[in-house]
């Protein structure tokens, strides 16, 4: 899997290309921005083209990692393959899911002015 | 234009509690699933996609309305939280919106629509706000008006919270009365307020009183009384003698011989009344009336009757058996692995093989297409653990929705009702089959049923 | 590929796990044919895909320290339009029957086998000497 790390008005951008399972997880729970609890990020799947158990498991984890659980994590674009995994889990219920990466900036970005 | 449909898990909750065998969305109303209603008004409407949001799981919807091309529409799933305001749902679906009007229809309403009218002008000419609300629900639109509000325009439009079962069972018959003239609803038929699914086996002696909406796969025999105001769902058996009136049936339901279903829900073995909301799981005998009598008054000369066939056939097979069993088992391709299947009895199992042939070779295909990989399994119905005929054996451990918690009759067999009638072995319309025959069947037609069941398997597995 | 069996033997390495649902994909696709293209039929396949990632990497997840490589074995096998899948490994008993995740308390482990359950139609576990075979089909 490969993280391409952006930043748009203070808000971390990663966008996941590829598989996210058990082999790749660890690079995403790993991400500097990912463990820093101020940092809001937004996570566009648009292109991961596998998840699993292991890759929920570490989304999940990210939103531990933050201050705010609930905000501090903001999907994006997620396709179809990936939003079946996280229907199937429920973890959809934990997160802010947006079909546009713009969106779910401008989101991020009104929920970590508000919460400073 | 483009329509999103947003639900929340506890706008619907009330669904699950009592109709736990179907997903809230596809509620059947009139035999049609909820959410085609409002899929067929958001056609009317114009639009030419339309986006479903829930808080909760979509799968089964997914899999029931797919991508939409069966409408000719762009169908697409969204999550969204239970607090998420209409704007915040506008704002996750920018993409899905784009610059186009919106409409949002919100909450768990049914829409009284007319198909006569056209909505589509409406739509696109009203000013942007809210279309029509009732408690819990709301037809919104966003954007500007495309058209100028024409003169002569009237559409008819109202909602209808569906908040309670009540109110789900006013909807239906409503539905039921309206019929075809408002909505486009499911069946055939040359008369109106009669529709027909494919598959109805109707008795002649069995009476239909209009309205009535019937499914697929549907047995009315013999003086059997249907309607006024009947809603008989598909793979269904009503068996004689009984009268299902203002009323509706789920589909996978069998209603017994000389029951009164008037002014109820039958959805599997519980019994509801939409007045008061009550809702009773029946047990035998009601719903299944007949199941337990015949259980405990055949059940010896049965179990005789069986054990004897049985006999005759591990004597038959005997021969084949001890030739091809030693050869296919050294050559690989007969794999026997021990498995826990249920038991007639409530919470007990039994140990069965489970066997699979590999029938690539001749030997393995005569093997298969003589049914020896159930060979063993015979011995069992000499001491009386096994029907020779009866339900599918269902493995212990799995969880599945047709469980023996969830059916009242089941009685494991060395074959079963389903292979007999060519039914697929699995799903509930094979349950349905397999309930039918469990009330009716008698030891000297459970011979006869051997016979056919083997046949099949001899056809299906000579045939490939 | 009616009646006919598969075995795919790997390294209980997390690596192979990619291995064996590429595998279980190609036979997926394999048996669903034409439909593959279908929505229904990409479903199919990436629930078979998806049921037999978690299956293997729960092996790999527990599989033993020992002196020798472990190994999974799957098996694949598809008969009366019902495609099964049996796991095979060395590893210590366990069950199915895991409660499912309480997803308000964000938890970061236990979907596996809760995948598994939803997106197969049976799902069996038994143990065979010192193996743990899990046995999933799902049918057509």
């Amino acid at each position: 899997m490969t993280i391409t790390e952006t930043s748009k008005i203070g808000i971390a951008i990663l966008s996941l290309y590829g598989t996210l399972d058990a082999l790749s997880a660890p690079e995403l729970r790993n991400n500097r921005s990912i463990i820093d609890p101020e940092k809001t990020v937004v996570i566009d799947l648009q292109q991961v083209d596998f998840i699993d158990s292991s890759g929920i498991g570490a989304i999940v984890s990210a939103s531990r990692q933050k201050r705010q659980p609930s905000g501090g994590i903001v999907l994006a674009c997620m396709n179809d393959r990936v939003r079946k995994v996280f229907e199937i889990t429920n973890a959809q219920k934990l997160f802010h899911i947006f079909d546009d990466t713009t969106a779910a900036v401008d989101f991020a970005s009104s929920r970590q002015s508000a919460s400073a | 234009m483009k329509t999103i449909l947003a639900f929340r898990e506890s706008e619907y909750a009330w669904v699950h509690e009592k109709f736990p065998c179907v997903h809230p969305l596809l509620l059947p109303l009139c035999n049609k699933p909820f959410i085609e209603f409002l899929i067929d008004f958001a056609i009317l409407a114009g639009s030419s996609a339309v986006r479903i949001l829930c808080d909760g799981g979509l799968g089964e919807v997914e899999r029931y309305c797919e991508d939409g091309s069966r409408w000719g529409i762009d169908l697409s799933y969204a999550s969204i939280h239970p607090d998420d305001s209409i704007h915040a749902m506008l704002g996750k679906n920018r993409k899905f919106c784009g610059e186009e009007r919106v409409m949002i229809v919100s909450g768990f309403s049914f829409i009284r629509y007319d198909k006569r009218y056209d909505y589509k002008s409406f739509a696109s000419s009203m000013p942007p706000g809210e279309w029509s609300t009732c408690p819990g629900g709301r037809i919104t639109l966003t954007g500007v008006p495309t058209k100028a509000v024409p003169d002569w325009l009237i559409a008819d439009l109202s909602l209808m919270p569906l908040d309670s079962m009540t109110s789900y069972y006013q909807a239906s018959m409503e539905t039921l009365k309206t019929g075809e003239s408002r909505y486009v609803l499911p069946g055939y038929g040359d008369e109106p307020e009669c529709a027909f699914g494919r598959n109805v086996v109707i008795s002649k002696s069995v009476e239909i009183r209009k309205p009535v909406s019937i499914g697929n796969n549907v047995q009315l025999l013999g003086n059997a009384i249907i309607g006024p105001s009947a809603i008989i769902g598909s793979n269904v058996i009503i068996d004689r003698e009984s009268s299902v009136e203002s009323s509706i049936v789920f589909d996978n339901t069998y209603i017994g011989e000389h029951l009164e279903i008037i002014g109820r829900i039958a959805s599997g073995n519980r019994l509801n009344d939409p007045k008061s909301g009550a809702s009773i799981a029946m047990e035998d005998p009601h719903l299944l009336s007949g199941i337990k009598k015949n259980r405990h008054l055949r059940s010896l000369p049965r179990k005789i009757v069986h054990a004897c066939v049985a006999l005759v056939m591990i004597a038959a097979f005997f021969i084949p058996f001890i030739i091809l069993w030693p050869l296919l088992k050294l050559g690989g391709h007969w794999k026997s692995s021990p498995a826990s299947f249920l038991s007639e009895r409530t919470d007990e199992t039994m140990p069965l093989a489970k066997v699979e042939v590999d029938a690539s070779g001749a030997a393995a295909a005569i093997a298969v297409a003589l049914s020896l990989d159930r060979y063993f399994r015979l011995f069992w119905v000499v001491t009386g653990q096994l029907a020779l005929i009866g339900s599918t054996p269902l493995l212990a451990g799995e969880s599945r929705p047709d469980a023996p918690a969830y059916v009242p009759a089941y009685l494991p067999g060395v074959f079963s009702y389903a292979e007999a009638e060519e039914w697929a072995a699995t799903g509930g319309d094979a349950t349905i089959v397999e309930r039918f025959h469990l009330a009716h069947s008698n030891p000297l037609t459970d011979i006869g049923l051997v016979i056919k069941a083997f046949i099949n398997r001899f056809q299906e597995k000579s045939t490939i | 590929m009616n009646n006919s069996n598969i075995t795919l033997t790997l390294p209980a390495e997390r690596l192979f796990a990619r291995v064996a649902r590429q595998t279980a994909s190609s036979v997926a696709d394999l048996v669903i044919g034409d439909d593959r293209h279908e929505p229904a039929g990409r479903d199919f396949s990436h629930a078979f895909e998806l049921a037999v990632s978690e299956a293997f990497t729960n092996s790999v997840t527990h599989a033993r320290e020992s002196a020798t490589p472990q190994v999974v074995k799957l098996t694949f096998f598809f008969e009366q339009r019902q495609l099964v899948v049996s796991v095979h490994d060395a590893n210590d008993p366990f069950t199915i029957e895991t409660p499912v995740p309480d997803i308000e308390s964000y938890p970061e482990n236990g979907f596996g086998l809760l995948i598994i359950r939803k997106v197969m139609d049976h799902v069996t576990y038994r143990r065979e000497g010192n193996y743990n075979i899990i046995s999933m089909s799902k049918t057509l």
